[in-house]
């Protein structure tokens, strides 16, 4: 189990990451997400040994790390795969994978699952991003590493490759059993791959929680607009059980349960996503103009000005073409609950 | 991670070591005689007026060539880059010897060709024969700055009415102002440390001087003269260190494709340079070869030689680790690196007569081989470390950290990635130590064991003696000796570019 | 003149000059030994050679290596004046390195002998010299004479002058060696026969138009070349560069009772003690080396029987100055003035 307590870090003067908590089960994924930086690839170069943190403790297993005595990466057996690939480039792929193991059947193992038996031979500088990047994953693996660190694995990769690769990346650190941490910029990636999802802004630890948990019920609107297109409307909602024992918000376009966050109450912002509004042109009482019209191939996304001087971001099937400028009517049609934010 | 990289207290001592020379001139010096007089005024003045000319002359003819072999597209164009850097392989007074001789009334060009030659001597000879040989350092250090400028700056200057002639004057040459400088600083640096040349050319240079103060009256003058030449190399070395080169992100560089004819122009007007400094030394040797025969040569001398200078090679690139790497790791680490850049300017026979003085206070050392491998580490271990540092600088950081964390230790990870990576730089500065010490000459007259004749030590006593048509197999092993480790010189730097650094982007 | 040979007229100047010779010489010379009775070399050697005189040294050296298979002969190159210094310098710093030191002229053996570190020799070595050439603590070995190289085309045997002190104010294009002991030695001459302000007077008149060369052959051949008319070198410069070329453009001229046609000798001295480096020197004195120094090299033997060389002029006509030679050891004072001057 990794247990991470109140780990901070600093840079000269600035402190980068700060009071960081948590802890990893026996073969979970947990993704850390956040904008450009907030501290992901630093919190990574600390677990790994890398670089000396300031205050806190990491432990795993028979180490526990702290500032005063630190324990050097090459003791923490941890695994890391970067972004860059890191690959050797004066040894053959089977010697980079097998660097420091006497026995090759792990490593066999390995190069095997991910299909790379006919590059063993082969200097990283024939292969492809992809095939690089499977390497490292290998090398990493089969050194059995009681944790793996994932530094924005796939950024180096064209969109299409990332795909596949996410999954089969996945795969093998289930297959191998181990607890990973996998930093990201991605959302999407984010959403999909992990068990668990932590977003960081500058430094901090802001929600750490399941996929669904973090996009439906965020903790701040930080983590609302990270995780998606995130429009605030204006509602009003009764937190007392008795009088509103549905937990119903109203809004001008329409009503729908909501899950109070830090005792939000009167009026309040409610969260909604494209994907929970409607778009109706050839409406008779149209309530919003739209401002501008995004073509994404399986649908549209518009961006619709209520009357009431709301933005809203709607998603609609592709077949629904409104022209920017024209009138239209905005619905609310989810019924599971949106998460309502204190003013 | 640790507070004190561990290449430091080893790279210390080395920088120490380097500083020896100076401190026993210091110590030398005090029983000196005289400290400055008319004399030495003459000598200095001749010591500037050449370091001047050099410099002027160098920039003048490696300019154009580094604009020439970087940007204009050709066929063979790797061919006609090694025959312009071939200078390089050399020794300056071989060519000082070939024009001394072939030149004037009585020269060989009159008897051979029956056509009278004006002769090559004195000032201006000397600053013809030192920008010969010093000009591939201008022309390299500009070519690889101008390689890493993007042409879109031109192209945009082109698009706003500015002709080629005009954009290469206004929009490059200024940036690489700094890379020019490097190396006419270095070219500045060898014309002061030059022996040989002044000597044949018979101009009255601070090493001339020295030499003859040595012979004639003992260390203590010779070490005076020697601290006062020290002082001009310090200033040198101190410009060298302010001039830093600007990094740009580099892109694609300019490609010139010009008419068939230009192109043959532009090759032709190379090739009187080409002629001066390789061909005809060359060929005078040659003709000696033929007409003298190998009397008087041992082929032992050039065991002699390369023996002594590959000593100095493996050692001074043993050395040039430590500092190289500390030079990387931090602030104090670069100032011992310009430390160890001392030795470089301290001329061959200011380095001999100091550990002439050594050599007598440590008797087991005194006129052993090991004195003299000594002092041809001190003097070219720069040119290990450079090497070595431009290499370590390009690995990829990610991959010693890539190894730590698969569980390699820090002395695991150095060895298996960091040392194999920076082999070719190692190789690289090994044979630039080799070459160098190749064809060292004052130290090696003063400091070699009784009985060691090197090619150079042979040459300057068969000149010595008048009987110079022997310097024709001796002059002829050092050029072909000199011309192999170019050439592994010059391929260590162009694969270095292409298999150390992590291939991005593929 | 009653013709005397050259050396017999030499030993008159003598007991008339009041050359302070050593003991030995009272006792009259020996014959010239064989190299057939001479002992066998073995063992280690260490030579400083002060100048290879253009490997005709290297022959007798190679002879006597091969004679000697058991000998391992080490020899040091360089000037005469900077193995002197070394020598000395080696001295002072407790270092022992040579056994021998061969020099080109007196002036080295002149500082290596007041620095103490000669051995003395046995008498029965230093008489096999000619009278006025047996001294306690070092041996001569050849004999050589200042003169003045000139080029037949360019100047006629009159218009050189007889003494040495006029070229200092004549049109003739002079080539000199500054840096060459033997010419040190003649300025130290000139120094103590004519004084040190005509000396340096003399020095700034020829620097003016004269040609430097790295070495007396440098200057017969640039007086062959026609590039200078006249120079200063030892006699056996130009006999050797006739021999190759017997049409060579040089004769030789001397001037008359000055320094300019001093007569020098190039000295060995022993540094260690034993009897190798004696044994060695003895080599040197054999009839067989100093034939072959003569005939080949030109040189002036020292030793009884030997002939003289072929071109030199009619010795009983050359007129040495008086001059003790161990007097050219002063030559810190030349260096300095030389270097003073400009010359240097």
């Amino acid at each position: 189990m990794l247990r991470v307590s109140d780990l901070s870090v600093n840079y000269g003067d600035t402190r980068v990451v700060d009071k960081l908590n948590l802890a990893l089960g026996q073969d979970e994924i947990l993704m850390l997400v956040g904008p450009t930086g907030c501290g992901k690839t630093t919190i990574l170069q600390a677990l790994a040994g890398l670089i000396p943190i300031s205050e806190g403790e990491i432990s795993l297993g028979n180490w526990a790390s702290t500032p005063k005595k630190p324990i050097p990466p090459e003791k923490r057996n941890v695994g890391m795969v970067f972004q860059d690939f890191a690959l050797f480039p004066h040894l053959t792929v089977q010697q980079n994978v097998c660097f420091r193991l006497k026995d090759t059947q792990l490593a066999d193992h390995w190069l095997s699952l991910l299909g790379l038996e006919s590059f063993r031979d082969a200097k990283p500088a024939r292969l492809s991003g992809g095939q690089k990047q499977r390497v490292a994953l290998a090398r990493t693996l089969a050194h059995e590493p009681a944790f793996v660190l994932l530094d924005e694995p796939l950024s180096n990769l064209d969109a299409a490759l990332k795909d596949s690769l996410r999954w089969e990346i996945r795969d093998a650190l289930k297959k191998a059993d181990v607890p990973a941490i996998w930093v990201t910029h991605d959302q999407e990636e984010a959403l999909s791959v992990g068990d668990r999802v932590g977003i960081l802004n500058k430094g901090v630890l802001e929600q750490l929680d399941t996929p669904e948990a973090c996009y439906s019920t965020p903790a701040s609107r930080f983590v609302a607009r990270f995780m998606g297109e995130a429009s605030f409307l204006q509602a009003s909602y009764d937190n007392n059980s008795a009088s509103n024992p549905n937990n119903t918000v109203i809004t001008d376009i329409g009503n729908v349960p909501g899950t109070p966050l830090h005792h939000a109450h009167g009026d309040v912002d409610l969260l909604v996503r494209p994907d929970d509004l409607s778009l109706n042109g050839a409406h008779p009482s149209p309530n919003g103009t739209v401002e501008w019209v995004r073509y994404e191939g399986e649908s549209r996304l518009y961006a619709v000005t209520l009357d009431n001087g709301s933005h809203l971001k709607v998603r609609v099937s592709h077949e629904n073409a409104i022209k920017p400028g024209e009138r239209a009517h905005v619905q609310l049609v989810t019924t599971h609950p949106l998460a309502v934010f204190p003013k | 991670m640790t507070n004190w990289p561990k290449s430091y207290p080893l790279a210390l001592l080395i920088a120490l070591m380097a500083l020896l020379p100076v401190g026993v001139l210091f110590s030398l010096a005090q029983d000196s005689a005289q400290f400055f007089d008319t004399h030495n005024l003459r000598v200095l003045g001749n010591t500037l007026a050449l370091m001047t000319l050099t410099i002027i002359g160098s920039v003048l003819i490696g300019v154009p060539l580094a604009l020439f072999t970087a940007y204009v597209q050709m066929p063979f164009k790797r061919f006609w880059l090694i025959v312009l850097a071939a200078p390089l392989a050399l020794p300056s007074y071989i060519g000082a010897f070939a024009m001394y001789f072939s030149f004037g009334r009585g020269g060989e060009i009159e008897n051979v060709l029956g056509v009278s030659t004006p002769p090559i001597s004195g000032l201006w000879g000397s600053a013809l024969v030192m920008s010969l040989y010093t000009y591939p350092f201008v022309m390299m250090t500009t070519r690889s700055s101008l390689l890493s400028l993007d042409a879109s700056l031109v192209n945009a200057a082109r698009t706003l009415g500015l002709s080629l002639g005009a954009s290469l004057w206004r929009v490059v040459l200024p940036r690489v102002v700094n890379s020019i400088a490097a190396g006419a600083l270095l070219a500045a640096l060898y014309a002061l440390s030059d022996f040989g040349t002044p000597a044949i050319m018979g101009l009255d240079t601070f090493t001339r001087v020295i030499f003859v103060e040595y012979n004639a009256f003992g260390l203590s003058q010779a070490a005076m003269l020697s601290l006062q030449l020290m002082v001009i190399v310090g200033l040198i070395l101190f410009i060298e260190s302010r001039i830093s080169g600007a990094t740009e992100r580099p892109g694609r560089h300019l490609s010139l494709f010009p008419a068939p004819w230009q192109r043959n122009l532009m090759l032709f007007a190379t090739m009187p340079i080409v002629f001066m400094s390789i061909v005809l030394p060359l060929a005078i040797f040659t003709l000696w070869l033929v007409r003298e025969g190998t009397g008087g040569f041992e082929l032992s001398y050039a065991w002699n030689s390369a023996h002594a200078s590959f000593i100095a090679a493996i050692v001074a690139v043993l050395l040039a680790i430590p500092v190289a790497h500390a030079a990387i790791a931090g602030k104090a680490g670069r100032l011992m690196e310009r430390i160890t850049y001392f030795g470089f300017g301290v001329p061959g026979i200011v380095m001999g007569t100091a550990l002439v003085y050594v050599g007598l206070q440590l008797p087991a050392f005194y006129q052993t081989l090991s004195l003299l491998v000594m002092a041809y580490v001190l003097r070219f271990i720069p040119l290990a470390v450079g090497s070595v540092r431009t290499t370590a600088e390009n690995i990829d950081s990610g991959l010693v950290k890539a190894a730590r964390v698969l569980g390699a230790s820090p002395r695991e990870a150095f060895i298996r990635i960091t040392l194999p990576l920076t082999l070719r730089g190692m190789i690289a500065g090994a044979a630039l130590v080799f070459l160098e010490a190749m064809r060292e000459l004052p130290a090696t007259l003063m400091l070699g064991p009784t009985g060691f004749e090197t090619l150079a030590t042979y040459m300057w006593r068969v000149y010595e003696a008048g009987y110079f048509g022997r310097a024709a197999v001796p002059g002829l092993l050092l050029v072909l000796l000199s011309g192999v480790g170019l050439i592994l010189m010059l391929s260590g730097e162009r694969k270095a570019q292409f298999t150390v650094t992590e291939d991005k982007g593929s | 003149m009653q013709r005397r040979t050259f050396l017999q007229g030499l030993a008159a100047a003598t007991a008339l000059g009041g050359l302070p010779l050593g003991v030995a010489s009272a006792l009259s010379p020996m014959a010239s030994v064989s190299v057939e009775s001479l002992p066998k070399l073995e063992g280690d050697l260490t030579l400083y050679l002060g100048r290879g005189e253009g490997g005709l040294y290297e022959n007798v050296l190679q002879a006597i290596e091969k004679r000697n298979p058991k000998l391992n002969l080490k020899i040091r190159r360089g000037g005469s004046a900077a193995l002197a210094n070394t020598i000395v310098a080696e001295k002072k710093a407790g270092v022992k390195r040579a056994d021998l030191f061969w020099a080109v002229d007196t002036g080295s053996i002149g500082m290596v002998t007041d620095a103490g570190a000669a051995k003395p020799l046995p008498t029965d070595l230093t008489t096999q010299l000619k009278e006025g050439f047996q001294y306690p603590s070092w041996s001569p070995v050849t004999g050589r004479v200042r003169t003045l190289p000139y080029n037949t085309q360019r100047v006629s045997p009159e218009q050189i002058p007889d003494s040495v002190m006029a070229l200092a104010d004549s049109d003739l294009k002079l080539g000199w060696a500054p840096a060459y002991s033997s010419f040190q030695s003649f300025v130290t001459a000139m120094r103590l026969l004519e004084g040190e302000k005509a000396t340096r007077a003399w020095l700034k008149g020829v620097n003016r138009n004269a040609k430097k060369y790295a070495g007396e052959l440098g200057v017969v051949m640039g007086v062959e070349r026609g590039e200078v008319d006249v120079g200063f070198a030892n006699h056996y410069y130009t006999l050797r560069l006739k021999s190759g070329k017997p049409d060579a453009n040089v004769a030789l001229a001397y001037t008359k009772n000055d320094a300019g046609c001093l007569v020098n000798a190039s000295g060995i001295v022993a540094l260690s003690d034993g009897d190798l480096p004696v044994n060695f020197i003895r080599y040197l004195l054999t009839h067989e080396v100093q034939s072959y120094l003569a005939r080949e090299a030109y040189e002036i033997p020292l030793v009884q029987d030997v002939a003289q060389p072929e071109g030199l002029a009619s010795l009983s006509t050359l007129t040495p100055p008086a001059m003790d030679l161990r007097n050219l050891a002063d030559l810190r004072p030349t260096l300095n003035l030389m270097r003073d001057v400009g010359v240097l």
